[in-house]
């Protein structure tokens, strides 16, 4: 009973010590939306610049330009600075609050491109890609323990599966733009997104 | 309490921004009102946390990073003096400022346009005047700008206890009720029941005795007839002769 307890109490420390890291970038976060602080900035800036622009250069086969990185990562980190006083480390990691952020930006961008008209609805991508609604904080611990199983889950899922899942979420393709893409039916891609949803899932701490 | 949700693949589509505007837009009117949603879509978000974490890191040589940094900082100290400017503005503000009920004289005594989802709020107020039109006995639907070409929105109204027409749809139909409920041969749905009719599906949906319904839908267009759209009366719709 007792070594078991000591064995719990070993596991868990192991997954603080992981997590220090992120633990770090949402006091950096904090620290930037209380007091504007701007070494705290700078330091997210360093850490964050650099994977927005590998995120986005790693869409491959798209001619996704140098420049158009570094833009993306100018309006991203710009939309971090002045939207870090809503950051709440209770309710998101640092870099899934910034990942949501990024995802926006992609959108913008991409309506740009497609030069659509966005006045008429009066709607920006933020009202309808909006994550001020979630009104369930989870305690950071447990924030923090379902941001690993994530990683560990994503790594152990089929190839088949987690090149799908990347696909959509660094790519931007819908589920029929894979199947397109990939020449498979539409239910194989659908089915394929559902079980390694499954199995991220049972990993995770509720 | 809520019934009907968007699947897992939509939920995803959403949050890897990979689905389209008008889908997102009633994926986004569920998800405020749907806890269970929300909290799937915290996982869902972070995904794109742990593949924004493990993405292949580009580093910059320093003087470059250096002037990527200084040149950030310069656009958000323009920005921070001019907080009037356009740029700044929309951001600075938080998205849902909007008060749900807030000044809308035309709506704000029909109690069917109360505590709507923010996003549907929103939409609302920039589509002031809706024009209902008819479509069959007891069935009524305004249509909302929202900005894009490739589905139509629109809200439908039917009249309390009255059956709809027995109709298809040439695409694709998502619909989430906002007010009231309705049924049809497969079930009930309330307020914040989210549905996807396939094209082709053929359906006779009846809201409840006591109230009216109010529903956001929205349909694929038809590609050849967009041109059109506003002259034609609801291209979207077949409704059968009875």
């Amino acid at each position: 009973m007792a070594a078991a307890k000591q064995e719990i109490g070993k596991r868990i420390a192991v997954q603080v010590s992981r997590q220090t890291r992120n633990d770090e970038w949402s006091t950096l976060l904090v620290r930037v939306g209380k007091e504007r602080d701007r070494s705290a900035f700078e330091q997210l800036f360093a850490h964050f610049a650099p994977l927005i622009k590998g995120f986005q250069l790693s869409r491959g086969g798209q001619g996704t330009a140098i420049e158009a990185a570094d833009e993306l990562v100018q309006d991203v980190m710009f939309k971090v600075w002045l939207k870090s006083a809503s950051f709440d480390p209770s309710r998101a990691s640092a870099s899934t609050w910034i990942f949501t952020i990024m995802r926006n930006c992609r959108i913008d961008a991409l309506r740009k491109d497609q030069r659509q008209p966005d006045t008429e609805s009066g709607l920006d991508v933020d009202d309808i890609w909006d994550d001020s609604q979630d009104q369930q904080p989870l305690v950071f611990l447990q924030q923090a323990r379902n941001q690993q199983s994530v990683k560990d889950g994503l790594a152990s899922l089929p190839p088949e599966q987690s090149h799908i899942i990347e696909k959509a979420y660094v790519e931007g393709k819908s589920h029929s733009e894979i199947s397109e893409e990939l020449g498979l039916p539409l239910g194989t891609v659908k089915s394929r997104v559902r079980l390694a949803l499954k199995k991220l899932q049972s990993t995770l701490v509720r | 309490m809520i019934h009907h949700h968007p699947d897992n693949n939509m939920l995803l589509e959403y949050a890897s921004g990979s689905l389209n505007r008008a889908h997102s837009l009633v994926v986004s009117a569920h998800l405020q009102l749907c806890n269970a949603c929300a909290a799937q879509l915290k996982l869902l978000n972070g995904i794109g946390g742990v593949l924004l974490d493990t993405a292949p890191s580009k580093t910059d040589e320093p003087r470059q990073q250096s002037q990527a940094f200084s040149r950030l900082m310069d656009r958000i100290s323009a920005a921070e003096e001019a907080p009037r400017d356009s740029e700044a503005a929309p951001v600075a503000e938080p998205a849902s400022t909007s008060v749900p009920g807030a000044a809308r004289p035309r709506s704000a005594s029909d109690p069917i346009f109360n505590h709507l989802p923010p996003v549907v709020d929103k939409l609302l107020q920039h589509n002031d005047k809706l024009k209902w039109q008819r479509l069959s006995k007891g069935l009524k639907e305004a249509l909302l700008k929202t900005g894009q070409q490739h589905h139509q929105v629109s809200f439908h109204r039917i009249a309390p206890g009255n059956k709809v027409a027995e109709h298809g749809h040439r695409g694709k139909e998502i619909t989430m009720v906002l007010y009231g409920s309705f049924s049809d041969a497969d079930g009930v749905y309330t307020k914040g029941d989210f549905l996807v009719r396939e094209p082709g599906e053929i359906h006779r949906p009846t809201a409840t005795q006591d109230e009216e319904c109010l529903c956001l839908s929205v349909v694929e267009a038809p590609v050849a007839l967009t041109g059109l759209v506003g002259k034609l009366i609801n291209p979207f719709l077949s409704i059968k002769p009875q």
